[in-house]
């Protein structure tokens, strides 16, 4: 019997990036991202602070309804996502037929234009973040004077510890903008 | 004789010089005021969240409707510039100001009622070494019939104490002095009846204030979950212990108040707690408890990667589980209070800062935050009952669903 047959496990249901994942037995007490890295080999997601305090971890939960929320995978259990569909920052990206990356996504483009991240660590989380964002205002657009504070209260409390987020905050607000539905008109 | 006189007024002119020159007497006083208003709290009500402090505007919800804390910064206008140390001590012990308005007795006033004369002379000292902030506190706003001040006189004729407790330090519980009187415990531990009044004969024996538990204080009661004298002292000095942090409204006690606080002083609070003869704490019970089901999974999903697996927590990041205060009160009202709302983020001491416990509010129903309570309350609170669904809901509001 293998070390991980002896640990309380479950049978975890998950799609992952549109994709519904095999099922196997994952310990009742893994964190999500030691499932994403450990069982997925999808080690984009970042661990950061371990204490759910610096959102490098962040993924995308979507759900039924068509919205869609941060959560950090660091102090959320595997489990907590049992039947739940995420994206990671794997699966922003138009692949082709060979699974290379074909073309960015609109918020993805954006960073690298702006040169929005330096040492990388952070940029999973702001990634997913400001995709959260995008996607609501595109179901509830706010005007366009009060898109500022938007995206402030949307990132703030995710860290970066190298660019000071003035880069971030401009291709955000670039991303906004670059998405049709987003800014009430008037 | 003209001379004789001028002499005598020589004389009487050195001696003001002489008491003016003295800085030591005026210094000693208004620092020992200053210690006195922390040990008092008084900025917990009359300084406002980002305010100049003491110049009032903290909301105080009552039964009865808010009350402000008011600005009491020597400011002619809006302070309490043109009080004598008499109308200051009328105020603070009685609730009277100068003109003869009642204070509500949100303000302390019942305890207050012991404070010494030397130590409101000081109170004063300092207060007035403020420098003045001209700014008006904002108008408390109550309920009819509670916004005729004249109905205080009834009351207090009714609740305040009668018999001035000429607090003699040398031979007074000091203790007791600063539970009961500065310190102002039973303002929320010590249970109210209808009239808002602190019924004495129940003396910090636990009440429910803001939606959250302020936890019985008895010796008996402490004693029950576990705490000792020295985790006592610990708990007041750093706002932690190995029973758990302060949150809620007794984080900004610690805050402002029982963390400057000598050693002796919390020592003293801690025997006036306690009592001569501390109970012996009671052990946490020896539970075979389940480590399946959905509680047990609701926790490794939501609280274990910060509290762990284990329960023992990460040090200076997240409580240890086993044996904490909460999940020992009888009463499941803060855990429940905790889960749902979360905790806002702290600082204890001046290298420390820890970060916020996120609410479920969003994540858990009362089902589930039902079960979450039951299980944490059986495996590390000593507990063997269940909470239920409709208790969750009484105690988050129905609205939640």
């Amino acid at each position: 019997m293998s070390e991980r047959d002896r640990i309380p496990s479950t049978p975890l249901h998950v799609t992952i990036n549109g994709r519904r994942q095999p099922v196997e037995d994952v310990p009742n007490e893994l964190m999500m991202l030691d499932y994403l890295h450990e069982y997925r080999n999808l080690t984009g997601t970042r661990y950061g602070c371990g204490i759910g305090l610096c959102r490098a971890c962040t993924v995308i939960v979507d759900h039924e309804d068509g919205t869609s929320e941060e959560r950090r995978t660091c102090i959320t259990g595997a489990h907590f996502f049992e039947g739940k569909s995420i994206r990671t920052v794997e699966g922003h990206a138009e692949r082709d037929e060979d699974g290379e990356i074909a073309s960015l996504s609109e918020v993805q483009q954006q960073f690298l234009e702006h040169f929005s991240f330096q040492c990388s660590y952070c940029a999973p989380g702001f990634v997913n973040a400001a995709t959260v964002l995008v996607e609501r205002l595109q179901r509830e657009p706010v005007a366009r004077e009060a898109l500022e504070d938007t995206i402030s209260d949307a990132l703030e409390d995710h860290l970066c510890r190298c660019t000071g987020y003035v880069r971030y905050y401009r291709a955000v607000r670039d991303a906004v903008l670059a998405t049709p539905g987003t800014i009430k008109e008037g | 004789m003209r001379r004789v006189l001028l002499m005598a007024g020589l004389l009487v002119a050195a001696t003001g010089v002489a008491r003016a020159a003295d800085p030591g007497a005026d210094t000693d006083r208004v620092e020992r005021g200053r210690y006195l208003a922390r040990a008092a709290d008084c900025a917990a009500c009359h300084t406002s969240e980002g305010g100049t402090p003491y110049a009032g505007g903290h909301p105080i919800e009552t039964p009865f409707g808010t009350v402000y804390g008011t600005n009491i910064t020597p400011d002619d206008d809006y302070g309490i510039g043109d009080y004598s140390a008499d109308d200051f001590h009328r105020a603070l012990t009685e609730g009277e100001l100068p003109d003869g308005t009642q204070l509500y007795p949100a303000m302390p006033y019942t305890d207050y009622h012991g404070i010494s004369r030397a130590d409101s002379d000081a109170l004063y000292a300092y207060f007035m070494s403020l420098d003045p902030v001209h700014q008006q506190s904002t108008q408390t706003d109550l309920a009819w019939p509670f916004s005729m001040r004249w109905t205080l006189n009834a009351w207090n004729w009714l609740f305040a104490p009668d018999d001035s407790d000429d607090s003699d330090e040398s031979t007074a519980d000091r203790g007791r002095y600063l539970v009961d009187t500065l310190g102002h415990c039973g303002a929320c531990h010590t249970p109210r009846n209808a009239f808002g009044a602190v019924e004495s004969d129940h003396r910090l024996e636990g009440a429910v204030i803001g939606g959250y538990e302020a936890p019985a204080l008895t010796p008996d009661a402490l004693a029950g979950r576990g705490w000792t004298a020295s985790d006592l002292t610990r708990f007041l000095r750093d706002g932690r212990s190995p029973q758990g942090s302060m949150y809620s409204e007794m984080y900004p006690v610690f805050h402002h108040s029982t963390r400057y606080l000598r050693e002796d002083d919390l020592s003293a609070m801690t025997h006036a707690l306690l009592g001569d003869d501390p109970p012996e704490p009671t052990p946490l019970a020896a539970k075979s408890s389940t480590t399946d089901g959905q509680g047990a999974q609701l926790y490794l999903d939501n609280c274990a990667g910060c509290h762990g697996s284990d329960g023992r927590g990460v040090a200076r990041v997240a409580s240890a589980m086993p044996g904490n205060t909460t999940l020992r009160l009888d009463s499941p009202r803060n855990l429940v209070k905790v889960i749902h709302e979360g905790i806002e983020a702290r600082s204890f001491g001046t290298f420390e800062r820890v970060q916020a416990m996120p609410g479920f509010a969003d994540d858990m129903d009362a089902d589930q935050i039902a079960a979450l309570a039951t299980w944490l309350r059986q495996r590390w609170g000593g507990h063997d009952d269940t909470v239920d669904t409709a208790a969750v809901e009484d105690i988050i509001g129905a609205s939640s669903d």
